[in-house]
């Protein structure tokens, strides 16, 4: 495992033992000490996943998450210093694919690096190539969704999470078992995370997101992509 | 405002009763006294008249000493009394009579006997009596040296017409003033409480927070001084609270600085605090037990500045409820799995589904399991999930050493420690956090000694049931501050 990590954290002391928690594990990190260094960076050098403080001097994680998604769908993972909804659900609409919280625990932050990582190396399947719902046409090995030709830009997380309601089509999928398969939590993760991820998507897929006609919520059970 | 009305009602009947009375009263004496007066005057009227008719008017006709009818009727004094208004009868003795009028032909057996026995003793007498259907005055006598008995008749049904038309307008009268004083006494009363009113509306509003209301001061009377001192008393009590408030707030203020300060550095530690951990065993043995030591007091110090930030959150009134369908079994079980995979838990149902918030349920739940590691060990602790009595029951009971019954309550307070020597990582806050909790998806937490002994400690949430819509157990609504709350996810067509 040599994946290159992108840190940007301001404090020193947090930023350095994060760089040596996860070299220790293999990983090759290199670190930026504000949004626009880390930006710079980011643009400079190639990285397999990005590691965003969402406090930042001269330009926030936010911000920085933003600026990367408008060109990358590479794995973002904010580091909030707070888990309440707002700096949790702002975090997930930059674009973020997953947060930890602060204080964490290195073994912690790990495993949600490279849950993360694990979805972008995850090949095609031996599955169908190709999925279609509704008008979308989802290909599994280009990883790339078009509606009438159109190509529609899914963020790995979002593409991961319409090929797992898609491939079940009409099946109830509980936020759980999302969060697990997606996410990789085994309990207890952050169902918000599921929500603002399919907010995302239906944004993207749905004509009227307001009133989702592929992608519907079960209450009190979770969601499924309509057949 | 009942109250007032009580009063605004006493003060009405009060007065009401006290006209009517007197209307009553007045009324009836006048009438009383006017027809007696009244009557009198007729009965001296009339029996002055019959004194001088029976020694001067009837000796001048010179009757016969035995006169007939006929000669009665001939001699024209029915005619003359007749221009007095008055009928004439006379009783001429072994059955003949004379009357003016038919009317007056039954007349001998409607006078009393004592009356007809003064006349034949030659004094005068009288009756009011009823003749021919009309009120009468009778007036009998004999005529100076002797005669037939001469009885006169004068109708009063006009007079008593006058009575009764002076009863009606006594009657109608005192009515006017009955209603009168109803008006006037609501008026009155609603003017005196009108005050009282505003005084009240003023407390509402102070009640509501609102320390800036005051009673206008409208009058220089009892009601204006009292007023006055009540403003005062506000304006004492307002300062006192905003004084408190201010400083109050400046604590929390300060709480919540100095646990968001201590954050960063904190977040530093834990995470190096990791990396020691998982290397302690190459550490030299000269500080390895101190390296442990370090990371458990890192965790220590963990849980207490978040917990003290989470109540800090509270304290600001920065938490808000995110209520959406929850499946209470599972998320227990999530619970327990991550916290205390051996306590037992028996599910009601496969699924209870509530509207809740899952974050803050999950919060009091591990708390509690928290709560009953530290004091009884792992050992024999037992969930319960109870949602068949209206309100959902959470509770986890332990079999440690319990509370002593005067600390029950104490134990959701903030740093509460029942035994400092058995605290090991707790920070007294956790208790505390759960009852914040609570309070905020409208239940609250008991706490009760087990017989046996151990604690049990249980979550009490308003919830009722509703109808399923995916069939997958029983289907619960929670409730927030007892009103029904709504979640605002769209649900599938």
């Amino acid at each position: 495992m040599d994946a290159r990590i992108l840190l940007v954290e301001d404090d020193p002391s947090i930023r350095e033992v994060t760089a040596i928690g996860l070299r220790n594990t293999g990983f090759t990190v290199e670190t930026a000490s504000d949004g626009r260094e880390g930006l710079d960076r980011f643009e400079r050098e190639p990285f397999d996943l990005v590691l965003l403080d969402v406090m930042l001097p001269r330009m926030d994680g936010l911000e920085v998450c933003r600026v990367i998604r408008r060109t990358s769908t590479i794995p973002v993972v904010m580091l909030t210093a707070r888990a309440d909804t707002l700096d949790v659900v702002v975090g997930l609409e930059a674009g973020a694919d997953d947060y930890v919280r602060k204080p964490f625990e290195v073994p912690e932050l790990v495993a949600r690096v490279r849950a993360a990582l694990r979805r972008v190396g995850r090949g095609p399947d031996d599955e169908a190539a190709q999925l279609r719902l509704g008008p979308l046409l989802i290909d599994i090995a280009g990883r790339t969704v078009t509606r009438d030709g159109q190509d529609i830009p899914l963020t790995r997380t979002e593409f991961d999470l319409l090929v797992d309601l898609a491939r079940h089509a009409g099946q109830v999928l509980a936020r759980d078992t999302l969060l697990d398969r997606i996410w990789g939590y085994d309990y207890l993760g952050d169902s918000r995370l599921v929500d603002v991820a399919v907010g995302r998507l239906r944004a993207k897929v749905e004509i009227d997101p307001a009133a989702p006609e592929l992608i519907l919520t079960v209450r009190g059970a979770g969601y499924k992509a309509s057949r | 405002m009942s109250w007032l009305g009580g009063v605004r009602a006493r003060l009405t009947a009060s007065l009401v009763a006290v006209v009517a009375l007197t209307a009553i009263v007045l009324g009836v004496s006048a009438s009383v006294v006017v027809d007696l007066r009244l009557h009198d005057q007729m009965l001296e009227a009339a029996a002055e008249q019959a004194r001088f008719d029976l020694s001067v008017v009837v000796p001048e006709r010179q009757l016969p000493d035995r006169p007939t009818p006929e000669d009665i009727a001939r001699s024209g004094l029915a005619d003359t009394f007749r221009r007095g208004a008055v009928e004439t009868f006379v009783d001429l003795g072994d059955d003949a009579r004379f009357q003016s009028d038919e009317r007056l032909a039954g007349l001998l057996t409607l006078l009393p006997a004592d009356m007809q026995a003064r006349v034949d003793r030659g004094e005068l007498a009288y009756g009011w009596l009823d003749v021919g259907g009309e009120p009468a005055l009778v007036v009998g006598g004999r005529p100076a040296g002797g005669g037939p008995a001469f009885y006169f008749v004068r109708d009063v049904a006009g007079v008593n017409a006058a009575i009764d038309q002076l009863r009606l307008a006594l009657a109608v009268g005192a009515l006017v003033m009955v209603v009168f004083a109803l008006v006037i006494s609501r008026r009155v009363a609603r003017s005196i409480l009108a005050p009282v009113e505003e005084a009240g509306r003023v407390a509402e509003r102070i009640e509501r927070g609102d320390l800036s209301a005051r009673v206008p001061v409208t009058s220089r009377d009892e009601f204006g001084t009292w007023a006055e001192r009540f403003n005062r008393m506000t304006g004492v009590l307002a300062d006192t609270i905003r004084r408190l408030e201010a400083a109050q707030h400046q604590n929390r203020r300060f709480v919540a600085d100095v646990s968001h300060e201590l954050r960063t550095p904190l977040a530093a530690l834990v995470a190096e605090a990791s990396i020691v951990g998982d290397h302690l065993d190459e550490l030299p043995t000269e500080s390895r037990r101190a390296a442990e030591l370090l990371v458990a007091d890192v965790g220590r110090m963990r849980s207490l500045v978040e917990e003290l930030m989470e109540l800090s959150r509270f304290d600001a009134s920065a938490e808000e409820v995110a209520v959406e369908p929850v499946d209470v079994v599972r998320l227990v079980q999530a619970v327990i799995a991550s916290r205390q995979p051996t306590a037992r838990f028996d599910p009601p149902a496969p699924s209870v589904v509530v509207d809740t918030d899952p974050r803050r349920l999950e919060r009091i739940l591990a708390n509690f399991l928290d709560n009953a590691r530290e004091h009884a060990g792992a050992t024999d602790v037992t969930v319960e999930l109870d949602v068949s009595g209206g309100d959902l029951v959470l509770a986890v009971s332990d079999r440690g050493p319990g509370v002593p019954e005067d600390r029950l309550q104490r134990i959701f307070e903030r740093f509460t420690k029942l035994d400092p020597s058995r605290s090991g990582g707790s920070s007294g806050l956790g208790l505390a956090i759960a009852a914040e909790h609570a309070a905020l998806l409208g239940g609250y937490l008991q706490a009760m000694n087990r017989e046996g002994g151990g604690l049990r400690l249980e979550l009490v949430v308003p919830a009722v049931t509703r109808s399923l819509h995916d069939g997958d157990g029983p289907v619960t609504q929670a409730f927030e501050s007892g009103t029904p709350t709504t979640t605002t996810r769209e649900s599938a067509p």
